[in-house]
């Protein structure tokens, strides 16, 4: 019997051993239940949203933006000038920015950020945001064609290496129109003028990184000069290559270092991370410190909000959202602690179909969805209202063109093409398709429209649904056969890019304030134009508002292309405006936003304190 | 040398062998998945040529290549060679996770989902011999019938909503214990609970059958003749046999809850390597994907060699 006790007792032994090990979860003033994973902290290299919020808080650009009107408003600058062709700007940095090091933020350190997202070592997503910068682009390929070229030698490896470094600086300089002229002072040139160039700067991969962290300089070494590179620890030179290749571990407590009104305190991997204020910070936040909490399972965040554990969800569980706010609307007095904490706010994205404008699909076949009549009358015989009201259930608000309603100061939207079956089968009959006794869409020599393949990614519920819906709408409206192909994302993106695809779902986010962020996608030579729509006609228009100088003007003329594309060439069928439930109690959490752009800055999330109770009217921020 | 040393050493031996086929196989299954691990699921794409700048600085580009530098980053060749500071084995960083090595993220994780299998099985065992005992001493009784029927249940309720269940009732109602997180024993109990129970009843059943068949054996009724209390027949002579056959279900058991419960580990938000192994897979994150096969195959065969070597030594009739 004693030898049978030994199996529990190892056991028991292991597990006191563990327990001794970990770390208990430190309070934090504000709790964020996150429903996406953080995948990286470096400014430069982020792409998703969950990653940016945090940047927000660390980082602080050269401007931020109001929360209220998204303006631009002076952060890392006081102040700037533009030259009066709109090429030139100036930047003023503030002498009270600082690192949370205590070292002053300089012009230098942007130029360095910078170059550094221009360097194809670094492999940006964002590299050719900062292709409107006079020269940037050629960098980039001088750079990717010399790396390209690149031969070790003869000589001891790392010197071919760090000489073609050396020389990649020098062409930096030569070249790209990004200036420091004086610690305080920077200077961008542009090949284009930008009106929207403020709120670009405010964006999360233009923030500041300091370079002594990034590379891991020795803390004895002074802090302007770079040391020898075998002296710095996170990044080092690739003999065989000539690359430079970077230890991203950098991006942790300890060793990243922020200019923003937080400094990160902790950060275990998909667990959570701790901000706590950076004591040098000059535009310092409300909240004390913050707690990211990572739940993968939207129902236990749910539950650990109505438990108090959590002040706010980024995201609410599907499964319950709708019935919360149903209820809400029902009755907005309604003080359940759920259905008041609920909150559905449109986004700066719009949920869409893609039709496929090549003349033939992947295998060769003739693709009907080339005609625009063909993908004019499938637009119009999509009743979006019923999806937003009976499928998607959110009533999202819907959308007759790509970029969304109320998002950009100056900026209108048009309509675009109602639902009207009739005209659709209108348009279907000039293209030459027209209904026969059955009921079934054939052309003059009685073939059947091919039957057509909608694809979507089964991530979510959401997506078979609506494309369920625009299934039996079509159906019904056109007399087609429509066949449902639900993939995993990866799949479904092979096939995106391949062409292999009739109608495909997406959605599309808006990264600046203009509607340029959302219309170059129209572009033929777009890397995201999945929908291979070419049209000259639209590129010359967007060239065009592109060197307009008259900001009012130049949405005019946007206006004018957007309308275009959704009432003549409709490369893509817009669903609706997309809607971010969240939740937090309005009792308790101040200052949230509800612009479209929902980019939260968590310094001015405010707390209302505890003991005000359900009174509601005190604002309890932390000085 | 002993069978039971030969025993051991030529199984030590097997190990690199079985880790390295895993390892080839792992890789061909893990690069045969569609698609770029440096992409995302939906939205912007980075130009083409930004696209092979990302491939080229992780060797992604060629899979032949990848293959062997990996392999030696992992065995810790490359480190012999000289080629390589830092640890000895490298599973290098994720490609999803990039401010992470692989190797962080296993010694963060595979703890705490250990913590959570441990005390899952020594639960289950508690659970488990106790019923199964109580039943197996008066089959029929309503004791009997009644613990039968909660291994029953035990076993056939999901996971997600045992565990949705008790964070509701424990975390929202009674608010005794936090919902989800990690941290503490009170984060413990839960998820531990939760992943006991399939292994509890079958524990118990086994143990059942076992005392059934053991007190109707002929020495227990010699023992009894000689006026040995009950207790004793039962603690020191029904059980140790009875349990023989626990003790073999142990080894996968624990190696099972060891590593990690996908379900469990997402309903509770525990940090642990099951769930982010699952992600690591459908996102491509090849390093990942890798280290965490290797570290589970590794695990698995010594633990399957440890309960062979414990059941040998339990019970000296059993020639290994």
């Amino acid at each position: 019997m004693a030898r049978l006790l030994i199996t529990p007792l190892i056991l028991l032994l292991i597990l006191l051993g563990l327990l001794s090990l970990d770390q208990r979860e430190r309070e934090a003033d504000l709790v964020l239940a996150s429903d996406n994973e953080i995948f990286t902290l470096d400014p430069q290299r982020m792409s998703w949203l969950g990653d940016m919020r945090i940047a927000y808080a660390l980082f602080e650009g050269l401007v931020r933006w109001n929360p209220e009107d998204f303006s631009p408003q002076p952060a890392a600058a006081k102040s700037w000038s533009v030259s009066p062709d709109g090429l030139v700007w100036t930047f003023t940095i503030d002498d009270t920015a600082k690192w949370s090091t205590g070292a002053p933020v300089t012009a230098h350190d942007f130029v360095w950020s910078w170059q550094r997202l221009l360097l194809p070592d670094t492999a940006a997503d964002y590299s050719n945001l900062l292709f409107i910068v006079e020269g940037a682009e050629e960098f980039w390929d001088w750079r990717a064609n010399a790396l390209a070229r690149f031969t070790p030698g003869s000589a001891p490896e790392t010197t071919a290496a760090e000489a073609l470094m050396d020389e990649t600086e020098r062409q930096f300089v030569k070249k790209v129109g990004l200036t420091a002229l004086g610690a305080h002072t920077l200077e961008i040139r542009l090949t284009h003028p930008v009106p929207y160039l403020l709120d670009l700067l405010a964006f999360a991969p233009l923030m500041p990184v300091y370079r002594p962290a990034v590379e891991g300089w020795p803390a004895s070494s002074d802090t302007t000069t770079p040391p020898p590179w075998s002296a710095r620890q996170f990044v080092r030179l690739v003999p065989e290559t000539g690359r430079l290749q970077a230890d991203h571990r950098w991006a942790r407590p300890g060793t990243l270092v922020s200019n923003g009104a937080y400094m990160l305190d902790q950060w275990r991997y998909r667990r959570d991370l701790r901000l706590v204020p950076n004591p040098h910070a000059h535009h310092p936040g409300s909240v004390q410190s913050v707690l990211v909490r990572s739940f993968p399972d939207p129902n236990t965040a749910l539950l650990a909000f109505r438990s108090g554990e959590v002040d706010w969800l980024t995201g609410v569980s599907a499964d319950v959202r709708q019935d919360l706010l149903d209820a809400k609307n029902a009755d907005p007095d309604n003080d359940d602690i759920l259905v008041r904490s609920i909150h559905a706010v449109p986004a700066f994205g719009t949920e869409f179909f893609s039709f496929n404008c090549s003349d033939t699909l992947a295998r060769g076949a003739p693709n009907p969805f080339s005609d625009p009549r063909v993908r004019r009358a499938f637009a119009q015989a999509t009743d979006k209202q019923m999806i937003v009201d009976h499928v998607t259930g959110l009533h999202e608000p819907v959308s007759g063109s790509f970029t969304p309603k109320n998002s950009i100061a100056g900026y209108e939207p048009p309509q675009g093409l109602e639902f009207d079956p009739t005209r659709a089968l209108e348009e279907l009959a000039a293209a030459g398709w027209t209904r026969n006794t059955a009921g079934t869409l054939v052309n003059d020599a009685g073939e059947a429209f091919p039957s057509v393949d909608l694809k979507y990614t089964t991530s979510s519920p959401r997506n078979r649904r609506i494309a369920t819906a625009l299934r039996s709408q079509w159906q019904a409206q056109l007399g087609v056969d429509v066949r449902l192909s639900g993939q995993d994302s990866k799949s479904f993106g092979a096939d995106l890019q391949a062409g292999d695809f009739m109608v495909a779902r997406g959605r599309w986010y808006g990264d600046w304030g203009d509607p340029t962020t959302f219309l170059e996608l129209f572009r033929s030579t777009n890397g995201n134009n999945d929908r291979r729509f070419k049209n000259a006609g639209i590129d010359a228009q967007l060239d065009a508002a592109a060197t307009e100088t008259d900001p009012a003007a130049r949405m005019a003329m946007l206006a004018k292309t957007e309308r275009e594309l959704f009432e003549v060439h409709m490369p893509l069928l817009p669903i609706c405006q997309l809607v971010e439930v969240t939740m937090h109690d309005p009792d308790a959490l101040d200052g949230m936003t509800t612009h479209p752009r929902l980019i939260q800055y968590l310094g001015d999330v405010r707390k209302r304190s505890a003991a005000s109770g359900g009174d509601g009217t005190s604002g309890g921020g932390m000085p | 040398m002993s069978p039971m040393k030969r025993m051991v050493f030529s199984r030590l031996a097997q190990i690199p062998l079985i880790l390295l086929a895993v390892y080839t196989l792992t890789f061909l299954l893990a690069w045969l998945i569609p698609g770029n691990p440096l992409e995302k699921d939906e939205g912007r794409r980075p130009p083409p040529a930004i696209a092979e700048a990302m491939q080229a600085q992780w060797n992604l580009d060629d899979p032949w290549s990848f293959y062997w530098s990996y392999l030696g980053d992992i065995s810790g060749v490359s480190w012999l060679l000289g080629d390589r500071t830092g640890p000895v084995i490298d599973f290098g960083p994720s490609l999803r996770h990039e401010n992470w090595s692989v190797g962080e993220i296993i010694a963060g994780q595979l703890p705490v989902s250990m913590m959570v299998g441990i005390s899952a099985i020594l639960l289950a065992l508690f659970i488990g011999v106790g019923a199964g005992t109580l039943g197996g001493l008066r089959p029929g009784s309503w004791l009997d019938r009644a613990t039968g029927s909660i291994s029953i249940i035990g076993v056939s309720i999901p996971a997600f909503v045992i565990g949705t269940a008790l964070l509701l009732v424990g975390g929202v109602w009674l608010q005794w214990f936090p919902v989800g997180g990690w941290g503490s024993l009170q984060h413990l109990l839960l998820p531990a609970v939760a992943l006991s129970l399939p292994f509890a009843a079958w524990i118990a059943r086994l143990t059942r059958q076992g005392v059934i068949e053991e007190m109707q054996a002929d020495y227990i009724r010699t023992v009894r003749a000689k006026g040995v209390s009950e207790r004793v027949v039962v603690v020191h002579h029904v059980l140790p046999n009875a349990l023989l056959p626990v003790l073999s279900y142990l080894g996968p058991a624990t190696a099972a809850a060891l590593t990690g419960s996908f379900v469990i580990e997402k309903v509770f938000a525990v940090p642990g390597l099951g769930m982010h192994f699952v992600d690591a897979v459908l996102s491509k994150d090849l390093t990942m994907i890798m280290g965490v096969v290797l570290v589970y195959s590794a695990l698995l065969v010594v633990l399957n060699l440890a309960v062979d070597v414990m059941y040998a030594w339990v019970d000296p009739r059993i020639r290994v």
